[in-house]
């Protein structure tokens, strides 16, 4: 494989990582504030793909999405905490997830019977249709532009995180909830707020991944599976082990699709078992 | 979820035997009731974990697609008897479960449920990247009716097939019973209510564990190959996530207190499918409000239904 190939394949690599990454924020920040564990997650993800084809077979272009979709998938977040979670609390963590489990299984039954059970394609924006030229090579210009999009969300996140006073709050709030209440701040709008958020970067990832992956029910579950596999490596909570996790597996899967496109998806949890092995703890060493 | 040991055999055994014997006559397939029998011993190895140990696996299936490919392969390729072939896939279920075990039982809690749905979906992808082994999406074909054992008694008659699984099915529950009646059980028993004082006490909390999730994946490789009995066939859907979702959703809605409960719950589930699946094919919305209504107001499932009346009982969370 000559450099230039490999090059391509770790650039696409850091693309599919960045969606991954994205994905996993609003899991590892959910899991971070409230101790509470989110089995929709990949719901949110799912039904902002959706929209976004929605949107892209009603305007002809998937771009308007990439604001309305995460919108809509905050506002599917915000409704189900309201209606349902909130209420799962105080329960114990099988309870949440069991429950944040039935409610994947109807927003995946509800999309299902609204758009069928066939996969369905995107298509990519007319304005990032063509190819770009980069050192004599052909690389499709749509999954730079998700590098891009997604190199800035995680760099304007990051700062968010790090940087802002609402950044600073979460951390707070991530590390001891009850001192946060108590210093006078409202957590039952933080979790919305959590919820919102996670939300929206989950719908954002759908959106950006419709047009490169297409859209079909079970997309929903995998990105869980994948988010796990990004938070089991990276540490519950932790944003820079979820960065790196996510970088790793994208670029994991996209070098083996060169190699042995058969298993390149078997590959994410190939890398996993073997990071396990020799660090129970994740990349972070934190449990 | 008495405190009292539970015994063996008991007034437990007694039913899920006639409710064995009474599937077939109930309903209006054999099929049904054959299906019912597989989907009851996977659930019942979620019932183990859950109802004995307190641990949530999202990926009870990957162990039975092994069971599934192994004893297909075995009956096919090798032309194995059906009760070597379940025993072989029992035996593979154990292993696999020890090896993943070793990796899951290092990390607590939530860790641990992600953990199992990750290992599910690598089981599935790994049966797709190697399509010469399970045919991949095509599913594993021409695996013969083979015979009980000694070459006599041929699977091929519906009644027979349904009286071996069945035999297969009460002894996985059989077992299961007897493991919560020993002494192994009673310490899985306060593992699940307090883990770090089963820790103080001096058990190895980690290694009972293990040897619960060894067990369990035994009992969900078996329900595996009783699958391939049953249908002559391992479609790729056997080691898919939707399987370790279906076969731990039935333990829950009969209730994990109870062996009992995944057998009831494998009933309403197979019964709920055979009804709504031709009027509505979206009917997993109704189980999923089950589900819900379930965990929320019937902490131990539809088995518990006559206990719960004016009862409101609080853990406290266990993380």
């Amino acid at each position: 494989m000559s450099t230039q190939v490999f090059i391509f394949g770790a650039l696409n690599g850091v693309g599919i990582g960045m969606i991954y990454f994205i994905l996993s924020i609003g899991l590892t920040m959910i899991f971070g504030l409230m101790q509470f564990v989110n089995f929709a997650h990949g719901a949110f993800y799912m039904v902002s793909a959706y929209a976004a084809f929605a949107i892209a077979q009603w305007t002809g272009s998937v771009l308007p999405a990439l604001l309305i979709s995460p919108l809509l998938a905050a506002i599917f977040a915000l409704v189900s905490e309201r209606v349902l979670l909130q209420r799962t609390y105080n329960l114990p963590h099988e309870a949440q997830i069991l429950i944040t489990f039935a409610l994947a299984i109807l927003a995946q039954e509800t999309v299902t019977m609204i758009f069928g059970t066939l996969g369905k394609n995107v298509p990519v924006p007319e304005m990032f249709n063509g190819v770009v030229i980069l050192g004599g090579f052909v690389y499709p210009s749509y999954r730079l532009f998700v590098v891009a999009v997604a190199v800035v969300v995680a760099v304007v996140m990051w700062l968010a995180i790090e940087r802002t006073r609402l950044g600073a709050m979460l951390r707070a709030a991530a590390e001891n909830a009850e001192m946060v209440g108590l210093l006078g701040f409202d957590s039952r709008k933080i979790f919305m707020g959590a919820f919102a958020f996670g939300g929206a970067l989950a719908g954002l990832a759908g959106a950006l991944a419709a047009p490169l992956r297409g859209v079909e029910p079970l997309m929903g579950r995998e990105a869980l599976a994948i988010a796990f596999v990004v938070v089991i490596l990276g540490g519950l909570g932790s944003f820079s082990g979820a960065l790196l996790a996510a970088l790793l597996i994208g670029i994991t899967q996209s070098l083996m699709s060169m190699i042995w496109p058969g298993g390149a998806h078997l590959m994410i949890y190939g890398v996993m078992t073997m990071i396990l092995a020799f660090r129970p703890t994740g990349l972070m060493g934190r449990s | 979820m008495t405190n009292a040991s539970p015994r063996f055999p008991n007034g437990t055994t007694v039913a899920i035997g006639a409710i064995l014997v009474a599937l077939p006559w109930v309903l209006p397939s054999l099929t049904l009731a054959s299906e019912i029998l597989v989907v009851a011993t996977g659930a019942l190895s979620c019932t183990l974990l859950l109802g004995s140990v307190g641990l949530l696996s999202f990926g009870q299936g990957l162990y039975f697609g092994l069971g599934a490919y192994v004893s297909a392969i075995l009956i096919r390729d090798f032309g194995m008897n059906a009760s070597v072939a379940a025993l072989a896939a029992s035996v593979a279920g154990c292993l696999l479960a020890a090896a993943a075990g070793l990796l899951i039982v290092r990390r607590q809690g939530v860790y641990f449920v992600m953990l199992t749905l990750a290992f599910a979906q690598m089981g599935f992808f790994l049966a797709l990247a190697f399509p010469k082994l399970t045919a991949g999406e095509n599913g594993l074909g021409n695996v013969p009716r083979t015979t009980i054992a000694f070459g006599k008694f041929a699977l091929s008659s519906p009644g027979l097939l349904y009286a071996f699984l069945a035999l297969l099915c009460f002894a996985a529950f059989a077992i299961v019973q007897r493991i919560i009646a020993s002494p192994f059980g009673s310490v899985l028993n306060s593992i699940r209510h307090n883990d770090n004082r089963s820790e103080a006490l001096g058990y190895d909390v980690r290694r009972f564990k293990f040897a619960a999730v060894t067990i369990a994946g035994g009992i969900a490789a078996l329900a595996g190959a009783m699958n391939t009995l049953m249908l002559s066939f391992v479609p790729l859907s056997a080691v898919d996530v939707e399987t370790s979702e279906r076969l731990l959703i039935a333990s829950l809605i009969g209730g994990v207190g109870s062996p009992l409960g995944a057998l009831v719950g494998a009933t309403v589930l197979g019964a709920m499918s055979d009804f709504l699946s031709p009027v509505w094919p979206r009917w997993s919305m109704i189980v999923a409000l089950l589900l819900i209504v379930v965990v929320l107001f019937l902490r131990d499932g539809l088995l518990g239904l006559g206990s719960v009346m004016g009862r409101h009982r609080k853990e406290a969370p266990n993380g």
